[in-house]
């Protein structure tokens, strides 16, 4: 820099001295200072050539102000482009991935428009990425499951779609937040899923039907020997044993039978008030005859009705309050309660019996899960009651909580929606 | 005209107005379409309870074309449209008037396929009209499409497919005379299949309407029984 400055200024000393001795130093100056703007104005347009051919070679050495110049400017652009390069790379290996994704993702802005999708989206819900920007995404894919999922917004819910371009495939669909108020909507293709599913349901539904018509047989000419005055004293103990496992087995066959159905159809009808209480005050009326029962007490503080299915609710109350006759002592007390809440209605069924350990309770409505197998064969259960219980109540959009410790009892609680409880009539 | 061009008015409120009642169209196409598809696969597996389930799901269309026709009413009323947004209005009240039809064939085809449930299956469980529902379902769900990108070309190609389903039922109509006449005691169960073929038929044909709503909404010429082919297309 400072050498441009002392080399211009020697330019004019040179240019002033020589005019002046010749005896005109205008003219010597302003040759020189001619000079000094030929020089510029030459390296101006070498770098104007240089940028557009994009070759500095010219440029790498030299010390002048317009070669440091230049070579700022290339250091610069060399810089730049190398970071464009690499940015591209990152960017090309995120699209790949994406790209390689077996599951669509499509990305919504707040209104749930689409911004942009991966290919799996475009080939398992049949998005046009470039055509449908700025679409509402459930005016593409439009099945009302989806609908219902998006207005929920709840990341823990899942809902499974027809394929809108494959007949008999089926979708899972799931809304994550993302980014500043952006919702990624996941797809996933279930189909092979939802197939297996119904092959075990219809096998269970079979199997249990096939079986039920020999067991019928069975214990009726069980019950016909148990009465029979000609059957040697010996055999009678045989048979009343060959009665009661047939009659569990039935029991079972029954039980499985009412899992496969309601677990295959949709919500429960809606035509039917049920009378909790009568069918609270029956419950404990059947089980307090019992010899084994503690103490059943009943807590009806409302006489609402559900919308629903009279048999279905029954089968709930049934079973939790049988499995709460089993794991309770004798000396112990179950309290059946009813009650109209802020939320809707609950249905209580607690007892002070043995409990559940924590482990087991979000398991214990698998079927055929059991906490103590061998323990609870002896007494019956196979592992289905709660089962049918949260199907039963699903159907009815009611939810089971259960709250238990060891030592300290249990209580079930089913808590039904405001619309399925039709005030006291 | 693109789905874009709907929200370019200076009062927001307007936009989202349209915005909106296009929503609530689509949405209602989504329930239609997933009542027929649940409608078929009622007729093809013998479900009837998932027949009766659709039948009794028809009131829901319903509702959604009172309040979308409530709706049209009220922009005509107060903000008096023109051009692009009229013709949007216009077909929006005709679309959904035959979604509504198309949700009637679908409980109709619900209903019977609770009373075909109950009869003897043939061996090759209405093969012939399961084919036709896929085709009309198909046909359905591109006009939906068409609808939601405003898509002319793909309307165009829906109106044409129409040809085809007409085709499919005239063969399923034959084959089912053919069925009655070797034997007279299947008369009762074929009837009704011919009444299942003749409301596919009939959503195709709805189909097929809207996507000439489409094309009108589009390209504002209204391609009603003349003949695409034959019209030129106006500039």
């Amino acid at each position: 820099m400072r050498k441009v400055i002392i080399g211009v200024g020697l330019l004019l000393a040179t240019g002033a001295l020589v005019g002046w001795s010749y005896g005109n130093l205008e003219r010597g100056l302003l040759v020189a200072a001619a000079l000094v703007l030929l020089w510029m104005l030459r390296n101006l347009v070498f770098l104007e050539r240089a940028i557009q051919r994009d070759d500095f070679t010219a440029f790498r050495f030299g010390e002048g102000i317009c070669q440091q110049l230049f070579s700022q400017f290339r250091y610069e652009r060399e810089r730049g482009d190398r970071y464009k390069s690499q940015r591209l790379q990152l960017l090309k290996e995120i699209r790949r991935s994406t790209r390689a994704m077996p599951d669509g993702a499509i990305i919504l802005d707040a209104q749930l428009e689409i911004i942009t999708c991966n290919r799996a989206a475009k080939s398992l819900a049949g998005l046009k990425p470039k055509k449908d920007r700025g679409q509402r995404v459930d005016n593409i894919i439009r099945d009302p499951a989806l609908t219902e999922l998006l207005r929920a917004n709840d990341p823990a819910m899942t809902a499974d779609i027809e394929s809108p371009l494959q007949d008999y495939a089926w979708l899972n669909c799931r809304l994550v937040p993302y980014g500043a108020g952006q919702k990624l909507l996941i797809i996933r293709d279930v189909t092979e899923r939802m197939r297996l599913n119904k092959m075990r349901r219809d096998f269970i539904a079979n199997a249990s039907h096939e079986l039920r018509s020999p067991l019928t047989v069975i214990c009726g000419y069980l019950d016909s020997f148990v009465d029979e005055a000609s059957v040697p004293a010996e055999m009678r103990q045989p048979i009343l044993q060959m009665q009661a496992q047939a009659q569990r087995m039935s029991g079972i066959v029954q039980d499985l039978l009412q899992l496969s159905h309601v677990e295959g159809s949709g919500g429960a009808g809606d035509d039917e008030l049920v009378d909790v209480h009568a069918v609270l005050t029956a419950a404990a009326d059947t089980y307090s005859s019992l010899d084994s029962s503690p103490e059943i007490r009943l807590e009806v503080e409302s006489s609402a009705r559900i919308i629903g299915v009279t048999r279905e609710i029954e089968s709930v109350v049934a079973n939790l309050v049988s499995n709460a006759v089993r794991h309770t002592p004798k000396t112990g007390r179950i309290r059946l309660s009813w009650r109209v809440t802020d939320a809707g209605a609950e249905l209580g069924v607690s007892d002070n019996g043995e409990g559940i350990a924590e482990q087991h309770i979000p398991r214990l409505t698998e079927r055929f899960f059991r906490v103590d197998r061998g323990r609870s064969r002896a007494d019956g259960g196979i592992g289905l009651g709660l089962a049918i219980v949260k199907h039963i109540l699903q159907r009815h959009d009611a939810r089971l909580e259960i709250k238990s410790a060891p030592g300290q009892g249990s209580e079930f609680r089913c808590c039904f929606p405001a619309e399925r409880v039709s005030a006291a009539s | 005209m693109q789905a874009s061009d709907l929200t370019q008015h200076i009062s927001r409120r307007f936009n989202k107005d349209l915005e909106e009642l296009r929503n609530k169209v689509l949405a209602m196409g989504g329930l239609v379409e997933s009542q027929l598809s649940r409608a078929i696969t009622a007729v093809v597996s013998g479900d009837s309870e998932l027949g009766l389930e659709v039948a009794n799901d028809d009131y829901k269309v319903n509702a959604f074309e009172v309040g979308i026709d409530e709706e049209c009413s009220r922009i005509l009323a107060t903000r008096a449209p023109a051009a692009g947004d009229l013709r949007l209005i216009v077909a929006i009240i005709k679309t959904i008037t035959d979604l509504e039809r198309i949700g009637d064939e679908a409980e109709k085809i619900g209903f019977l396929a609770s009373k075909l449930a109950a009869m003897d299956r043939p061996a090759d469980s209405y093969r012939e009209l399961k084919t036709l529902g896929i085709h009309v379902q198909q046909m359905l769900r591109d006009a939906m499409n068409a609808f939601a990108r405003l898509d002319d070309a793909a309307s165009i190609r829906i109106v044409h497919e129409d040809e085809s389903v007409d085709d499919e039922y005239e063969a399923i109509q034959r084959q089912c005379i053919t069925f009655m006449m070797e034997d007279p005691r299947s008369i009762k169960r074929v009837m009704n299949v011919t009444w299942a073929a003749r409301s596919l038929e009939r959503i195709g044909d709805h189909a097929k309407n809207i996507s000439e709503y489409v094309i009108y909404m589009v390209q504002g010429r209204d391609v009603r029984h003349a003949g695409l082919s034959q019209q030129p297309p106006e500039n």
